[in-house]
């Protein structure tokens, strides 16, 4: 690619993600908005000052109006969270995580996973929060939890609540989305996790990107991911998955708070795949914009918003 | 689009160059308004619950007027020891009687104090979790290898009670471990160690930890013990302050190869 080809190409990119999007004439093509948090952390309220290059940044309230112009501005749109919802305010130590679940369910989102913090008062508690959340008056639908690496087996009121993956259809377009959780050891004290096993998440996620490739037939592949986006070789995560799970295109990333402008590209055995993550607290709104036409991925670009106030 | 191996090459030169940046330095991205205003239904929802947050966390505690921090790379964790003093205090406090060791770790203790009058909302921040502290008998071989542990694996976990010294180089390092007074440990004798629930539990750094034996779990949590400090301070009319480094001496070739994950004794 020469110079003025990769410039245009650029500009291609940049039209896709920030002006509004047509509408698909051809029935098998779409395109589909992926706005995504990460790793949250109860911070219902933007940071204060004394917080370094975040202050000020972040909040529910300003979230929600982002949301709503993104919304009148595009297409279809998917909102998702990578985990870690709870954990780091006040508010989650008084509300014990159930006003989060519910502001999300306010927002529209569409689904989130549970990471390591989601646990920290232990599954019953966990599952107090999810309830709270399903039995609000609102009319935004419950949002479902996914997660494939997860073996609720001795946590059945979890399990009931957690599905390995979901599928969701828009106009010309058919999306897949599953998640995968980081290893308790460590993370997560014994008793709080009480009845769930964890699997390597790459052999528990093959089948699933498989399934949702070739049975269910769809176009685009998300996982969401709170492993972490570079445990240099330590643990699974995020930059190695796409050479270990064929068939994602795009993994929406949490648990190490990294900070991306723009989704890091990773050549895998089916194109690329596009890895996302947005900081934590809720600083960031990522957004990855995805065109496909006749089951191929025609353009895909993304960038990580400031929640400004 | 079937991305020629160039134009591959090329998006990971750029997302590697933008990544680089720190964060909040802008590249192409344009946010849909530069201000975003609050969504007054949102707004609505949440106002009743932060006037509850705001009237219980708001409380004043302490007064303390250089803060207590976790230390930059290199420095000693002073914020840590205060906590664990409070540990070791409140540990004595419940059993009835001495506690010669406590260790807590430091990647618990969330956020650092910052000079001034102390609020219920920043213990909370410091321990936003719902740890436990629980009493353990060790003997004086397991103390010895509790720090030596800490050392190894994360430079020295927060520590009350025991004084250690590294001497030498990465290569040949010596070690000496006493207590606070300087008198030596006895490895025979059996001694009581205060520490949370989750590192009894076998989380983080010291699995010699694990063997503890006769548990005691308190019931209280670490916040609220170090929430009964702060009261018992400003009751007495005294400043929070720092207690004095010198509990982990570590030379900084040592320090940095433990970093590195490549020191051993």
């Amino acid at each position: 690619m020469d110079r003025r080809d990769f410039i245009a190409s650029l500009g291609v990119a940049a039209v896709a993600s920030h002006l509004p999007l047509w509408a698909a004439e051809d029935p098998s093509s779409g395109r589909i908005t992926l706005l995504h948090t990460n790793d949250t952390h109860s911070h219902i309220e933007p940071f204060g000052p004394g917080n370094g290059p975040i202050s000020g940044l972040g909040g529910v309230a300003r979230r929600a109006t982002l949301l709503r112009q993104l919304r009148q501005q595009l297409g279809s749109v998917l909102l998702l969270d990578a985990g870690d919802t709870f954990q780091g305010t006040p508010y989650f130590n008084r509300y014990k995580g159930r006003l989060d679940y519910q502001l999300m369910r306010m927002l529209g989102y569409d689904a989130g996973t549970l990471g390591n913090h989601d646990f920290d008062n232990g599954v019953g508690m966990l599952v107090e929060a999810m309830e709270s959340m399903e039995q609000l008056q609102h009319s935004s639908p419950p949002f479902a939890f996914v997660n494939c690496n997860f073996d609720f087996k001795g946590a059945p009121d979890l399990g009931r609540r957690v599905q390995p993956y979901l599928i969701r259809e828009f106009p010309g377009l058919r999306v897949g989305i599953t998640g995968a959780g980081v290893a308790f050891a460590g993370l997560v004290a014994p008793k709080n996790h009480e009845g769930i096993g964890w699997k390597d998440p790459y052999e528990s996620l093959r089948p699933v990107v498989q399934r949702l490739r070739e049975v269910d037939k769809v176009d685009l592949v998300v996982v969401l991911s709170h492993l972490g986006y570079d445990m240099k070789g330590a643990a699974p995560d995020d930059l190695q998955m796409p050479g270990r799970v064929a068939g994602i295109d795009a993994i929406i990333g949490g648990h190490s708070h990294t900070f991306l402008e723009t989704p890091t590209r990773v050549p895998q055995a089916r194109g690329e795949t596009l890895i996302f993550q947005v900081g934590f607290g809720g600083v960031n709104l990522g957004r990855m914009d995805f065109a496909v036409a006749r089951g191929t991925i025609r353009s895909a670009s993304g960038s990580s918003m400031p929640v400004l106030g | 689009m079937k991305p020629k191996p160039a134009s591959v090459l090329l998006s990971i030169l750029l997302s590697v160059s933008l990544m680089a940046q720190p964060p909040g330095t802008k590249a192409e991205v344009v946010p849909v308004t530069a201000l975003i205003p609050e969504d007054a239904e949102i707004q609505k929802v949440i106002a009743p619950f932060a006037a509850e947050i705001k009237a219980s966390f708001d409380l004043p505690l302490v007064q303390a007027p250089q803060g207590l921090f976790r230390g930059r790379r290199g420095e000693e964790n002073l914020l840590g020891y205060w906590v664990s003093d409070v540990m070791r205090g409140a540990a004595e406090a419940v059993t009835g009687r001495p506690v010669r060791l406590a260790i807590t770790n430091a990647g618990g203790l969330r956020s650092n104090l910052r000079p001034g009058l102390l609020k219920v909302a920043d213990i909370y921040e410091l321990m936003p979790f719902e740890n436990e502290l629980v009493v353990i008998e060790l003997n004086g071989a397991e103390v010895i290898q509790v720090v030596k542990e800490s050392i190894v694996r994360r430079g020295g976990e927060p520590c009350s009670g025991v004084k250690a010294v590294v001497q030498g180089t990465p290569e040949a390092a010596t070690l000496t471990i006493t207590w606070a007074d300087g008198t030596p440990i006895d490895p025979a004798a059996t001694v009581k160690v205060a520490t949370s629930d989750y590192l009894y539990g076998g989380g983080d750094s010291i699995p010699t930890l694990k063997k503890g034996r006769k548990p005691f779990t308190t019931g209280l949590t670490l916040r609220q013990i170090l929430l009964d400090e702060c009261g018992r301070l400003a009751k007495e009319k005294k400043d929070l302050v720092a207690p004095a480094p010198g509990r982990y001496t570590i030379p900084v070739p040592i320090q940095e190869a433990i970093r590195d994950k490549k020191f051993k004794f």
